[in-house]
């Protein structure tokens, strides 16, 4: 009548549909239907309580939900306690453990293995160094050496040259006045060259003419 | 088509209750002490059963009870709510503290004087039917 369907159709957890065939349950007057003519008029008397009896009611409420608390309270506590020491716990203790052993000794094998990887490879790695740096100590050995020749030489080439000392300061004074050094030259286009500051092209014969070397 | 809520996949957390479902026939009623989820109709699906409450009095005028106190224990730890029949019956059974109504409803029942009764009262066990509201 008021256009809900008759059966209803159940889903389980397992999602299998069981039929149900129990009486449509009266949940409460459509929203849109008028009030019975029994009850236009009525009156429902107010249910008046005493005071005291009211604080009792209060009282006797407080205190058993205070109760119910803590015994829920309570409870929790003795599961979580219960599951910490029950059977089941003990033998999830006792495989975790036991994994716990499994994997360290694994880790302690792995670590065997690439700690003797690692030495052998320190190995190589040491006379590598050991070997370079004797080579290169060699080759600086080398190379000292031949800094010192070159020195040498050097130092020789420089006593060589003829430095003025203070013996022959008075006899290169002498030399040099009496042997003028003449710097000025001139270059022709075909490469000859005329010494000196005043000599002119015309006075020097063709054959005698020097031709510029670069030294 | 109605669908039950525990049925689709939920991720929001459906509180659990410990009330009684009616079962039995016409006149007759039986109840099923149960945990259920608070969504579910009283003749869905039921988590587990934890006891039995026999409304009618039998032939010695006793009204049994059974209750597994040891999952209800269980339940309660998890966290499920108890309806206020439950309530009152673990009261008087000593496991919890006795429920306030009880102690209202006794005292009411005191006050009143007793009604007219159509069926003669059983003689046995428990005292006669004096009172008119058990």
């Amino acid at each position: 009548m008021f256009g809900s369907s008759g059966s209803r159709v159940l889903n389980v957890i397992n999602i299998s549909y069981i039929q149900s065939r129990s009486k449509r349950v009266w949940v409460r007057k459509p929203l849109g239907s008028p009030m019975a003519k029994s009850k236009i008029f009525r009156i429902t008397p107010k249910p008046v309580l005493p005071e005291d009896e009211k604080a009792e009611i209060k009282r006797l409420f407080d205190n058993y939900k205070n109760s119910m608390k803590s015994i829920r309270h309570y409870f929790f506590e003795q599961s979580l306690k219960q599951a910490e020491s029950g059977e089941v716990a003990q033998m999830k203790h006792r495989l975790e453990d036991q994994e716990h052993e499994r994997l360290m000794e694994e880790n302690r094998l792995e670590n065997e293995k690439t700690a003797m990887l690692r030495e052998e490879r320190l190995k190589i790695q040491a006379e590598k160094t050991q070997q370079n740096v004797l080579a290169s100590l060699i080759k600086k050995e080398g190379e000292a050496k031949l800094h010192k020749i070159q020195i040498e030489d050097f130092l020789t080439k420089q006593m060589s040259t003829p430095f003025i000392q203070a013996e022959n300061i008075e006899k290169a004074i002498e030399d040099a006045l009496a042997n003028p050094v003449n710097f000025n030259f001139a270059l022709d286009l075909n490469g000859y060259v005329y010494r000196g500051k005043d000599t002119s092209i015309d006075t020097i014969p063709e054959e005698k003419r020097e031709r510029l070397n670069s030294n | 088509m109605i669908i039950m809520a525990s049925a689709l996949p939920t991720f929001t957390k459906i509180a659990k209750v410990i009330r009684l479902n009616r079962h039995g026939c016409t006149n007759r009623p039986f109840y099923h002490i149960v945990v259920q989820k608070t969504k579910d109709n009283q003749d869905g699906p039921v988590i587990e059963q934890v006891g039995s409450f026999d409304a009618m009095p039998n032939n010695k005028n006793e009204k049994l009870v059974a209750l597994n106190f040891e999952r209800i224990q269980y339940w309660l730890s998890q966290g499920a709510k108890l309806s206020d029949p439950v309530a009152q019956l673990l009261g008087l059974s000593g496991f919890l503290p006795n429920h306030p109504r009880t102690i209202i409803q006794a005292w009411k029942n005191r006050r009143e004087p007793p009604r007219e009764r159509k069926i003669e009262a059983i003689k046995g066990i428990a005292p006669p039917l004096d009172n008119p509201k058990l």
